[in-house]
This record gives C-alpha cells, sequence and structure tokens, in this order.
C-alpha cells in the first residue's frame, strides 16, 4: 500500500467518536481506511444497533455512488481512525493508480448488486408470510447460520431481531411481530429476545417456492 | 495460467445455479447470456462481444451462477481462475475501470427497483431520518454526534420542516458540550412528541416526529459540521426539501435559480427535471410538457428521460388527450429495459389504466 503515499490530499483523520458521515445524510464521497476502526450503526427504534466494525484496508461508504441518495448507516471512528476520502471526480485517478483497491471495490459491488437482487427477490413475494420466510432463507444463503461450527440438520440460528426481519422484509414490525408470532405457534420457529431459531430451514424453501409466481 | 476452451454450437459452458469459480473471456464465436429478468420474469438474451469478460460476479462474489451461457455459434473462451483474473487485471487497470462502471450502473438500477417496491421513498424520509437521528444523539447525551448531525441538518435543509428545531437543538448540544462534556449532565428534556407515521416505519422503523411549531427564532449558531458539499449541492437539497413540503412554487423557484447558476455539476440536470415536477404538481399541465419536450431537445440523454416521458404523458392525461397519454407511456415502455424501471412500472400501470396501448 505504499503507492497510496502520493494521495496524501485525500487523507482525513478523525478523533474517537467522531462521526464520518451520519444515517440519511446525502453522500457523495467513499472512503478507504488506512489505519484505525471504523463503526457502522443504525438507530432501529430506541437503540442505536452495531452493524460492523471495519478496519484497514476496508472500503465504506460507497453506495455513494447512488448520486445523493442518504447514508443508509451512521459510520464512525471506534479510535483514531485515518481514511482516504474520494467522490466520483476523484475517484478514476484513484483507481487508475491503485488496481487492488479497484478490484477491492469491484468486489464489493458485486456483493451489494447480489444482495439487492436477492432483496428484490423477497420483496416481490405477495405472500406476507412468504415473504418472512424467505428472509430467513437469504439470511441463511448470505450469513450462514450464527453457529457453523454444529450445524445440526436442518435447524438454523439467526442473530436477529422482529425489527431487522421487518426491514429485510419491507413491512411494519407490529405485522412482523403477528406473523412470526403465527410461525411459532405452528411449532416452525422459536423466538427469543436476541436471536430466532428456524426448526427446518428445508420447510421454509418449500413455502417459499410454493409461493414463488414461475 | 488461464486455460484456453472450445466449445460446440449449442453446448453450455456454465449452467444457471452451478457455483461459480471462473471468468470467461471470448475469444472467438459466439456465446449468449439466458436468464429471466427478475422483474418480468421474460427470458432475456445478453450476447457477449468478442472480448468482452462473462461469468465475473458470480465467481467473484462465489455465488451460483444468474444465467445460462449458451454457445450459439463455436467458441473459443479463456477460462481464469480468481486468482488468475485477479493477477490479470491488476495489470489492466482499464479493465477494472470498465466493469466498475457496468457493476455501478447496475447496482444503481437495482437499488432503484428495490427502492420502488417499498412503501416509501426514502428521499422524503431522509429529512426527517436526519433530524431523528440528532434527535437520538441529543437525548442520549451524546453532544458532538448530535451537533454533527444537526449541523449537517441544517447544513442540507436550512429551511427544512424542522429547521427551528433542529436550531435549537444543536444550540442544546453545544451548552450541554462545553458545560458537561459528552455523556455527561441532566438528561436533555426534548419538546418534541412523537406521532407515528406508519410509512416512515414501514421503511426502516423509525417512526417520523412532528415538532410543534416554535414560537421563537433559533438564535445565531454556525454549523460546526465542516460542508464537503458544494453549495450547489446544499441548494439543490434545500429545493427538495421545499417539494417535499409541498411548496412547489418556491421549490421551482429554487431549481430554478440553479439551473441559471451556471453550475455544470450533475444537480443542473437534476434541478431541471424537477423544475419540470413542480410545475406538473401545481397543475400547469401544458408548460410542464413545454418545459419536459426543451429539455428532451436539448438533452437527449438525459438521465431521467423516462420520468420526464412519464409525466408527459400524465399531462396529457389530466388535459383529457389520452391518445397522446397514451403514446408516452408506450415511449417509455419501448425504452430500453436499462433506463429507469420505476417509470417502466408506473407506465405500465397507467397504460393499462387506459385500456392498454
Amino acid at each position: 500500500m505504499a503507492d497510496l503515499a502520493s494521495f496524501g490530499r485525500f487523507a482525513r483523520t478523525y478523533q474517537p467518536g467522531e462521526i464520518i458521515f451520519s444515517e440519511y445524510e446525502p453522500g457523495d464521497s467513499f472512503y478507504l481506511i488506512q489505519t484505525g476502526k471504523v463503526r457502522i450503526t443504525k438507530i432501529v427504534g430506541d437503540i442505536e444497533k452495531n452493524i460492523d466494525i471495519l478496519s484497514a484496508p476496508e472500503i465504506f461508504g460507497e453506495m455513494a455512488i447512488l448520486e445523493g441518495a442518504p447514508r443508509s448507516a451512521t459510520a464512525s471512528a471506534l479510535d483514531t481512525v485515518k481514511v482516504l476520502e474520494f467522490n466520483r471526480a476523484n475517484f478514476e485517478i484513484l483507481m487508475m493508480g491503485n488496481p487492488q483497491i479497484a478490484l477491492k471495490l469491484l468486489k464489493v459491488f458485486t456483493k451489494r448488486i447480489y444482495d439487492q437482487k436477492r432483496r428484490f427477490m423477497i420483496l416481490t413475494l405477495d405472500d406476507p408470510q412468504a415473504k418472512i420466510a424467505d428472509v430467513f432463507l437469504m439470511l441463511d444463503e448470505t450469513q450462514g447460520t450464527s453457529n457453523p461450527g454444529d450445524e445440526q440438520g436442518d435447524k438454523r440460528e439467526f442473530r436477529v431481531t422482529i425489527d431487522d426481519v421487518a426491514h429485510w422484509a419491507g413491512m411494519n414490525s407490529s405485522d412482523v411481530q403477528a406473523l412470526l408470532g403465527h410461525f411459532a405457534k405452528q411449532r416452525r420457529i422459536d423466538l427469543f429476545a436476541d436471536k430466532i431459531i428456524v426448526k427446518n430451514i428445508n420447510d421454509f424453501t418449500r413455502f417459499v417456492n410454493s409461493k414463488r409466481k414461475k | 495460467m488461464p486455460k484456453a476452451g472450445s466449445y460446440r454450437s449449442n453446448s453450455v459452458i456454465y449452467f444457471q445455479g452451478d457455483i461459480a469459480d471462473k471468468v470467461f473471456v471470448l475469444q472467438s464465436g459466439k456465446v449468449s447470456l439466458n436468464y429471466n429478468d427478475i422483474e418480468t420474469g421474460k427470458l432475456i438474451r445478453e450476447v457477449i462481444q468478442t472480448g468482452e469478460f462473462f461469468g465475473v460476479k458470480s465467481a467473484l462474489g462465489r455465488y451460483p451462477r444468474e444465467e445460462n451461457a449458451v454457445v450459439l455459434e463455436d467458441a473459443n473462451v479463456l477460462a481464469f481462475t480468481v486468482p488468475e483474473f485477479e493477477v490479470f487485471t491488476t495489470s489492466n487497470t482499464r479493465i477494472i475501470l470498465k466493469m466498475l462502471k457496468v457493476f455501478s450502473n447496475q447496482l444503481r438500477l437495482i437499488h432503484k427497483q428495490v427502492e420502488n417496491l417499498m412503501s416509501n421513498p426514502s428521499a422524503l424520509n431522509a429529512e426527517t431520518g436526519l433530524y431523528r437521528t440528532g434527535e437520538y444523539y441529543l437525548k442520549n447525551r451524546m453532544y458532538s454526534q448530535a451537533r454533527y448531525v444537526l449541523g449537517r441538518y441544517l447544513t442540507y435543509y436550512p429551511s427544512g420542516k424542522m429547521s427551528e428545531q433542529a436550531g435549537r437543538y444543536l444550540e442544546a448540544a453545544e451548552t450541554a458540550l462545553s458545560r458537561y462534556g459528552d455523556g455527561k449532565g441532566p438528561a436533555p428534556v426534548l419538546s418534541s412528541s412523537s406521532v407515528s407515521d406508519d410509512k416512515s416505519r414501514a421503511y426502516n422503523a423509525v417512526s417520523a416526529s412532528a415538532p410543534a411549531p416554535a414560537p421563537a427564532a433559533p438564535s445565531d449558531f454556525s454549523p460546526s459540521a465542516g460542508g464537503s458539499l458544494s453549495d450547489t449541492a446544499k441548494d439543490y437539497y434545500n429545493a427538495v426539501s421545499l417539494f417535499s413540503q409541498e411548496k412547489y412554487k418556491e421549490a421551482f423557484s429554487a431549481f430554478k435559480t440553479i439551473t441559471e447558476s451556471g453550475d455544470s455539476s450533475e444537480y443542473l440536470a437534476k434541478a431541471q427535471f424537477d423544475m419540470g415536477r413542480c410545475l406538473f404538481a401545481i397543475g400547469q399541465w401544458d408548460m410542464s410538457i413545454k418545459h419536459f419536450t426543451g429539455i428532451i431537445q436539448s438533452y437527449p440523454k438525459h438521465p431521467d428521460m423516462a420520468d420526464m416521458l412519464y409525466i408527459m404523458g400524465q399531462s396529457w392525461d389530466k388535459k383529457g388527450d389520452q391518445g397522446k397519454a397514451k403514446a408516452f407511456y408506450s415511449k417509455v415502455l419501448s425504452m430500453s429495459a436499462d433506463d429507469d424501471s420505476s417509470a417502466r412500472i408506473k407506465a405500465k400501470k397507467a397504460l393499462n389504466a387506459l385500456g392498454g396501448a
């Protein structure tokens, strides 16, 4: 990463706790972490939830390419953080000189496109129950189970809350709560404060497939 | 070393659902990527040009192939493993840049499609969301965070719905910060009462608040957050805020000022488009048609083309000329699927409502 020295004019330093950008703020730059840790959070209801903690040489804020779209989460410095700040205007200069970063960004975009497509598939289901079931299928595909070591057959454990599920399904929390309660009554899932256990993921796969229009 | 491979016509290089580990380059012959459009279910055939890479996204992301790669005419391809592809492209940065452009366009499109399915467009929520974020930090005595977010709110929305309240919050945050320091002191008393708003809740589980109008004008303050945003951008967001408050005439003037500023940024095109939206919103159908016609003539490649044609269709519809309305809706649908697809969906609906093309 020695070749980044010439990009000093894009360097920014943030002190611990300092916000780099806020959720809902229109954004036109994205960042490459050089040193330190960046915390990504989102305020859900009355809690600021940790989404991720990033360190060098990760990229964040790349959705700024969506021109004026509001930031979907807040990024703040966990310790003293040094980043390079880029925007659409100077992005090409950076990428030309740093193919590794360009490749990294390419991979980030790949993942974002996949995530968004998967999300689109959830949202196009008409049946609200199927939407919720499909959220778990998506989580299973992309994040894996939270305990990969002891994957017991068809059972899956997800560290998500009702609000998370509501967010992914594009539904409001109270509806999701009611429908999850219904699933729990049918003994298809177990609800906990900090996790949801799906007893048979294949059951959900069959259910979603039966509801998806061909 | 990448491996060369020959494929006969009608054979398949990979199937949808295959686990991906290779990136291909077409050297000669003809290959088509076949898949069903996620929105319409229609079968799409995308013909690969000689020299073009394919199978990149699924290989890099290590997820199943999303299409069938079918050989139409005997083809020679080079197959790269992901590490080989990385080595090759890092010495040919132009290739990555080109792919970045393609991928970012795809990302924009799918993002728009997702937004379109959500109950509430994010643009209208951003203002309230930013305000609520500042309020949250203040309430939790995270004064410097509150100061940043409220400062940003006032930068983007100086005459926004909640600007007076945001000004007072900012002052409260500044005072508490200098008097007690972050995380200390009594919990600030917030005056706004939360009124739940189903639409915004459905979007992101943040309830919107409607603060009571403040009698006192905010004392003068200087938002401490440094603005990396250009003045034009600020003006633009402020105009958007006016539009979202349904102050269409004021918004129109604000957008007009931007188009007359001589600034050649992306905001110019956006502002021009939004002027037409304002005209439509205040029921000036003729003016709106005239305005959009002017834009289309001078910028045939305007990024908001599909939306413009859709609104023109709406304007004719309102004027009672269903024939012209249909013509415009059909034009939206005849545009390539790559173009703004929320306009396509709306146009399709509108066309159906008029009894088809």
